[in-house]
Parts: structure tokens; sequence; C-alpha cells
């Protein structure tokens, strides 16, 4: 085929959008802007950790969670290391907030090491089972109006 | 034809009541989550059927502009098949948002999130309604060739969203199926998804394939339309 010099004009345009789109994909990843932080990466962060808006991940350490009013105190474990986390928001927390599950607490981190959360959201697995006769779901209260009862 | 269109609705019909029956029914309850997972069954399948119809609507728009000056009846037949595949997929897509949005509430405590997954989708969303918007407010065979390159542009975010819950870390769930160890689906909820995505996709073909019908009438339309203006000034001239 020959080229004249339209299709040579979109190519070059083709490739300078592709380009900064994968420019920019590229550079955000390496900035390290992501969506969440794991406990070690807060800790590590040192003082900038203190003065920034953060959502950390982690699992709920058992027997951790003291419900206070729509609040909630509990400890975020991720590989080994651990963080307090004071949540004091408006609502209270998601259903599928218990021992053992991921959670994302949103807030700042004090000084005091700990974590002061505003926001708290679940985040739920990839792995679908069903449950075992006889034992209640997380969200029984949302499944069955008989369980409301 | 006619037969076989109402044949086909038949059989969508009942694909949808027996995929329900086994999303509601036969398919167990969720160990952590309850009957909300039940949405499950909804969800997949409308995301399904937006890869699909989004991916016949990229392929209608490359076939009209490799044959728009060549074969133009080819390219005119592909032009309506792009707009139908657009149009089913926005409303897959849009199903998509909604039953995530109402999953996510009572799952992960809000409506909505900015992770990669989320945001990647809206903008995928918002990029096929500009498509549809280009082909409402112009046009003719400039807005086809328009409307064919942006669908072109305007696929390569499928990617983006299929793998972003691979690439980052994000609020949306690692992928259920190849996601590895720690993922997947257990084999008694299997059923009542493939059934659900077969239905789904049989409806989307039959929406899709009046929208086509429809818009091949409406070219037909316009192309008799601009021949008797040409032949009205014929018969004016000496």
């Amino acid at each position: 085929m020959k080229s004249n010099p339209q299709t040579l004009r979109i190519g070059i345009a083709v490739a300078i959008v592709l380009g900064v789109i994968a420019y920019l994909a590229v550079t955000s990843v390496n900035a390290g802007k992501s969506y969440y932080v794991t406990i070690g990466e807060l800790q590590a962060m040192g003082s900038k950790a203190y003065t920034r808006h953060l959502r950390v991940a982690g699992d709920v350490q058992a027997n951790s969670i003291r419900r206070d009013g729509a609040g909630a105190r509990f400890v975020l474990v991720e590989q080994g290391r651990t963080l307090a986390v004071n949540y004091q928001g408006i609502e209270p927390p998601p259903d599928t907030f218990k021992d053992g599950s991921q959670a994302l607490a949103v807030g700042t981190y004090g000084r005091d090491g700990v974590f002061h959360a505003t926001e708290l959201q679940a985040k739920c697995a990839s792995k679908y089972a069903p449950a075992k006769p006889g034992a209640a779901p997380a969200t029984a209260a949302l499944s069955s109006p008989a369980a409301q009862k | 034809m006619r037969i076989f269109r109402w044949g086909w609705l038949a059989l969508c019909l009942g694909l949808l009541g027996y995929g329900f029956y086994q999303a509601m029914y036969v398919a167990p309850t969720e160990a952590t989550m309850g009957d909300i997972q039940r949405i499950f069954y909804y969800h997949v399948p409308s995301w399904c059927g937006m890869a699909v119809f989004f991916a016949v609507n990229l392929g209608a728009s490359i076939t009209y502009l490799a044959t728009r000056r060549s074969h133009p009846l080819l390219a005119l037949n592909s032009d309506a098949l792009a707009l139908a595949g657009a149009e089913v997929g926005v409303v897959f897509c849009t199903v998509g948002l909604i039953t995530g949005s109402l999953w996510a509430r009572p799952v992960w405590g809000i409506w909505w999130t900015w992770d990669e997954r989320l945001t990647s989708t809206l903008i995928l969303w918002l990029i096929y309604i500009s498509y549809l918007l280009l082909r409402g407010f112009a046009a003719g065979p400039q807005m086809r060739t328009l409307a064919a390159v942006l669908a072109i542009f305007g696929y390569a975010d499928v990617p983006i969203v299929y793998f972003s819950t691979r690439w980052w870390r994000t609020q949306h769930p690692a992928p259920v199926f190849f996601g590895g160890p720690n993922s997947g689906l257990d084999p008694s909820m299997l059923p009542a998804m493939l059934w659900n995505i077969a239905a789904w996709l049989a409806w989307g073909v039959w929406v899709a394939s009046l929208r086509y019908g429809i818009e091949r009438r409406k070219q037909r339309a316009e192309q008799n339309a601009a021949l008797r203006a040409l032949e009205s000034t014929l018969e004016v001239a000496p």
C-alpha cells in the first residue's frame, strides 16, 4: 500500500496520543499514587505519613474490635505489622467488617501511633464459597426477612 | 424471518427465566456476603455483554473504514451494526455500573469510590455515550467516519478496564476467574452464572438485531430522499 501524506499525518497523531497515554500510565504507577498503602509502606513513609490523608489496608485482627456508638477501635494486621485504628465516622461499619476481614481505613496517621479514620471500607475476597448449613452469613440481616424478626 | 425473530425472543425469555431460577433458588448462599452475592449472577453477565457488544462495534467500525470507498453497501451495513453494538453495549455497561454500586453499598460500605477499576469503567461509559452523542448530533458519511475512528480509540479502554484489577491496587476485588490462588467460584455457583451469561447475550443479540434493522431502514429512507431531491432538480432543467 502506498502511503500518502494524510496517512502519515494520522499515523503520527496516533503515535503521539498513544505515547502520551503510555507515558502518563507509567509515570503515575511509578509515582506510587496507589489507591491504598500497606501498613509496611505507611510505617516506612517517615514524617510524611503524618501530613497526608491516606487509605490503609490490612486484615482486622481477631477479637480486636471495640465498638463505641457508630465508631470502632480495632487493630489492622498485615504481614506481622500491626496498626491501631480509631474509627470515628458518621456511618457504622459495613456488615462485612468483622474479625479476619480485609478493611480499608481512610483518614490520617496520628503521632500517637494510632490511625484516625473517618471512613471505613471493607474489601471483599474474590473467592466465593457456599455457606455451611446452619452458619449465619455476615449479612444475614439483609438476606432474609425472617432474620430481622 | 418474523417467525425466527419471535422464536428467538421466546428462547430469550425462557433462558432469562431459567437463569433467574438458577441464580435465586439453585445457587447456594455465599459464605461471607450472604444473599447479596446473588447480584453477581447479573453483574458479571452485564460485563460479558458489554465486552461482546463493544467488540462488535469495534469490528464493524474497522470494516466500515476499510470498505467505505470500495464496497459502499457493506460499509453501510457495518455502520448500522456498529451503532447497534454500541447501543446494546452501553445498556450492559450501565446495568453493570448500577448492579456494582448496589452490591458495593452493603458489602464495601460505600456506593462508589475512585479506584482504578471503577474510574476506568466510568470513562469507558462516557466514551461510548460521547460516541452515541456524536452520531446523534451529526449525519452523513463524515459522521460515520469520525464515529468509526472514535470507536477504535474508545475500545482501547476495554483492556485497561479488564486488567485494572491486576495492574493496580483496587477497591474492586481481584479477578474471580483466572485470578490465581485464593480466588475462584465454587463449582455449585457456575451453572447460575453461565445460564445468565447465555440468557443476557441472547437478549442482547435480539435487541441489537432490531436496532440494526431500524438503522438499515433509516439509511435506505435517507438514500431515497437524496435520490428524489436529485431527480427533482433534473426535471426543471431544460
